[in-house]
């Protein structure tokens, strides 16, 4: 179910339960089933869940889409080592509010995810950032945590199946780059939250300087839901490299924004246009973005493809994290990608030239262009820098913010023309 | 507390819940859903000032509205919510954000001598602390107004009408971006993505978000924060 609105072609797998204010209590969440996935895992060969979890060919939802399972299998096997498992809830890409979402309705889902991923990985530990904007989904999580605590469902002995896994909420204090995974780590042990060279990868050194596995929110609970019904009931949706159902978030020129849960493979265009209702004027699609603000932009015309990681790759962009941006035909892109960038250049943590410097650059070339100050070669000098920012930096935040510059180049290179135009039509307006 | 019928229920730092125009979004086709569903209040309660269980000692900032510059920030529950907190990690220094969080929930904001204490308090140096809170965003490190607002300017917001809010608010304040209003009220900045862009404009006013705000509402929605 989205939560505002509901739509059938919606399978609800993750979302069922949205907007049931009676799920988010522990005698609500048991009432509807919950709980019984933790129980099973943990009754389980630890390696049984993380085969169950392989075996569904569930991947990663936090961006790079890479498989929870196999991801699990990379941890050590127990030596006296501590393990940690951290949940990525640091959900800062513009355009996604689907952890938030999740959290706020069905705590218990995650703390079950918690639990089932801990266990996979050997972690007696796992630690949930979330990003400090988000009072109201870490108040909830805090009181769903301690109704766990309070049932014996965390801590010592959890179920009385004698494993022990503690649970410790963190709040992160806005900074997007705390969402890339080394990023995410380094501020959770108290540092700046600058991403870490790699290797050594978080399986090995992770969260102080122990083995961890980094998972996003969607990805733990799907994980449960797999383990509960199986790996071939969550096959039974999405392609077959994509599997399952994901949580789209679907923003900006919309008749029906929110959360719409839907099977990976769905046709983009009935998506966008059935399910979500078009744009609210009925004017014409100008530009989609289909995964989060770090991902190449699509033109209304090509909308005709599946919402899974191979189809998007294929149309030359990413799924990302599922985060739809819709722009109707009265968009002014160059206005558009250039708020993205600046977003990067505020966002870059500043440890690479390339990214630091890039941002910058290029948020001030599109200012100039946007306000009708663009000058022959700059169109030019922009695609350098990013060709520049690409492949060479520490982590992807700097390719991410090349991704908007070149794709809307590329597709809608008429729009920055126009501005630069002796008489500039578009700044006009 | 200020009063209001359901004082056991909201911190005071929020305003009054019905006079919040488009809260948590358009309830779209759950028109059955009260603020209070959305938000999940009851099920939150008030969260004790010791952070109550350890595992969430560390989560719990931003709900007193009085802030006090003078005030101890170690001492009381305040004390032992930290000795909650460093009870969950393997040493100190991870404690700094949660402490940093806390020392602004008690003081409004980080002056240079309270990351001082915080440094001493944590066994880092003060060099190290500065380097960290300057970091993140969320750290004030000069005073801010009563009511700290903040507007996402981002892609899908701007896409319907971020920017416009924002000038609303500026125009209705009176004030400038990162300055605070002449009665001292209000400290407006524009903020990147807040994670709620299906209800734009998200604005965040101090711990609460205001979603689906339109322009016209902001002079309703400065009118609640005095
Ligand atoms: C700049 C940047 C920002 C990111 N932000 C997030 C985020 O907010 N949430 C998230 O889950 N993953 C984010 N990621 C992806 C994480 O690095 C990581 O891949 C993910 O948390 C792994 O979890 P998953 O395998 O379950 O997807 C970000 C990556 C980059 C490069
Ligand atoms: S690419 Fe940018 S954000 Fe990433 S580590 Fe380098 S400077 Fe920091
Ligand atoms: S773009 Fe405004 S909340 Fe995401």
């Amino acid at each position: 179910m989205a939560y505002p609105y509901i739509h059938p072609s919606e399978t609800r797998v993750l979302s069922k339960h949205f907007g049931e204010p009676e799920a988010r209590t522990l005698k609500g969440w048991e009432a509807r089933g919950g709980y019984e996935a933790a129980r099973k895992a943990l009754s389980m060969e630890r390696s049984a869940v993380v085969d169950e979890v392989k075996a569904s060919g569930l991947r990663g939802r936090g961006g790079a889409g890479f498989p929870t399972g196999v991801k699990w299998s990379f941890m050590p096997k127990k030596t006296d080592k501590p393990h940690f498992l951290v949940c990525n809830a640091d959900e800062s890409e513009p355009g996604t509010f689907k952890d938030r979402e999740l959290m706020r309705w069905t705590p218990h889902a995650l703390i079950e995810g918690l639990l089932v991923g801990a266990y996979a990985i050997h972690a007696e530990h796992a630690y949930v950032y979330i990003r400090g904007e988000f009072f109201e989904a870490a108040q909830i999580m805090a009181r769903a945590i301690e109704e766990a605590y309070e049932a014996g469902y965390a801590g010592k002995n959890v179920f009385g199946l004698g494993v022990d896994i503690d649970i410790t909420l963190h709040l992160g204090a806005g900074a997007y780059i705390c969402g890339e995974e080394t990023g995410l780590l380094n501020s959770l042990e108290g540092r700046r939250g600058e991403p870490r060279m790699k290797p050594p990868f978080p399986a090995i050194s992770g969260a102080f300087r122990f083995p961890t596995a980094v998972n996003n929110v969607e990805s733990l609970i799907a994980a449960a839901h797999v383990v509960l019904n199986g790996a071939a009931w969550y096959k039974q949706w999405g392609t077959e490299k994509s599997t399952g159902t994901k949580l789209f978030c679907v923003s900006g020129h919309v008749k029906r924004p929110g959360n719409y849960e839907v099977p990976l493979g769905f046709n983009f265009k009935e998506f966008i246009y059935d399910v979500c209702g078009g744009t609210p004027s009925g004017r014409p699609i100008k530009a989609v973005i289909p995964g989060g603000s770090s991902v190449p932009i699509l033109t209304g015309d090509e909308l005709d493809i599946g919402m899974d990681y191979e189809a998007m790759a294929a149309a030359g962009t990413m799924l990302g994290c599922g985060s739809v941006i819709v722009m109707d035909d009265t968009t002014n892109i160059v206005k558009q990608v250039r708020r993205m960038v600046d977003f990067y250049a505020h966002e870059s943590c500043g440890q690479c030239t390339p990214c630091r410097e890039g941002t910058t650059w290029a948020a001030k070339i599109l200012r100039r262009i946007e306000n009708g100050r663009g000058q022959p070669d700059d169109l030019e000098t922009l695609l350098q820098i990013s060709e520049n920012m690409s492949g060479k930096t520490i982590c992807v935040l700097s390719d991410a913010a090349a991704a908007p510059i070149t794709s809307s180049i590329e597709k809608f290179r008429g729009d920055y023309e126009a501005l630069m135009a002796p008489v500039p039509a578009l700044a006009a307006r | 507390m200020s009063g209001h019928p359901n004082d056991d229920l909201h911190p005071e730092s929020w305003p009054v819940a019905a006079a919040n125009p488009g809260f948590a979004g358009d309830t779209g086709e759950f028109t059955q859903l009260t603020e209070d569903d959305v938000r999940g209040l009851s099920f939150v309660g008030i969260r004790p000032k010791d952070g109550g269980h350890a595992s969430v000692a560390g989560t719990l900032p931003y709900q007193v509205a009085e802030k006090d510059p003078e005030a101890p920030i170690f001492s009381g529950p305040y004390e032992d919510r930290l000795e909650k907190v460093l009870s969950r990690y393997p040493d100190r220094q991870a404690a700094l954000l949660p402490t940093l969080h806390m020392a602004q929930e008690v003081r409004g904001f980080l002056s240079p001598a309270t990351l001082d204490e915080v440094a001493q308090k944590l066994g880092l140096s003060p060099a190290y602390v500065r380097g960290v809170a300057t970091f993140y965003t969320m750290y004030n490190l000069a005073p801010v107004g009563k009511h700290l607002i903040q507007v996402c300017t981002n892609i899908s917001c701007n896409l319907c009408g971020g920017d416009a809010v924002l000038a609303e608010f500026l125009k209705h304040a009176g004030t400038e971006v990162g300055e605070t209003s002449a009665n001292g009220l209000w400290t407006i900045i524009e903020v990147e993505c807040l994670g709620a862009c299906g209800f734009p404009t998200a604005v965040q006013i101090n711990d609460r978000y205001f979603e689906n705000v339109r322009p016209e509402d902001v002079p309703a929605v400065l009118a609640q924060l005095t």
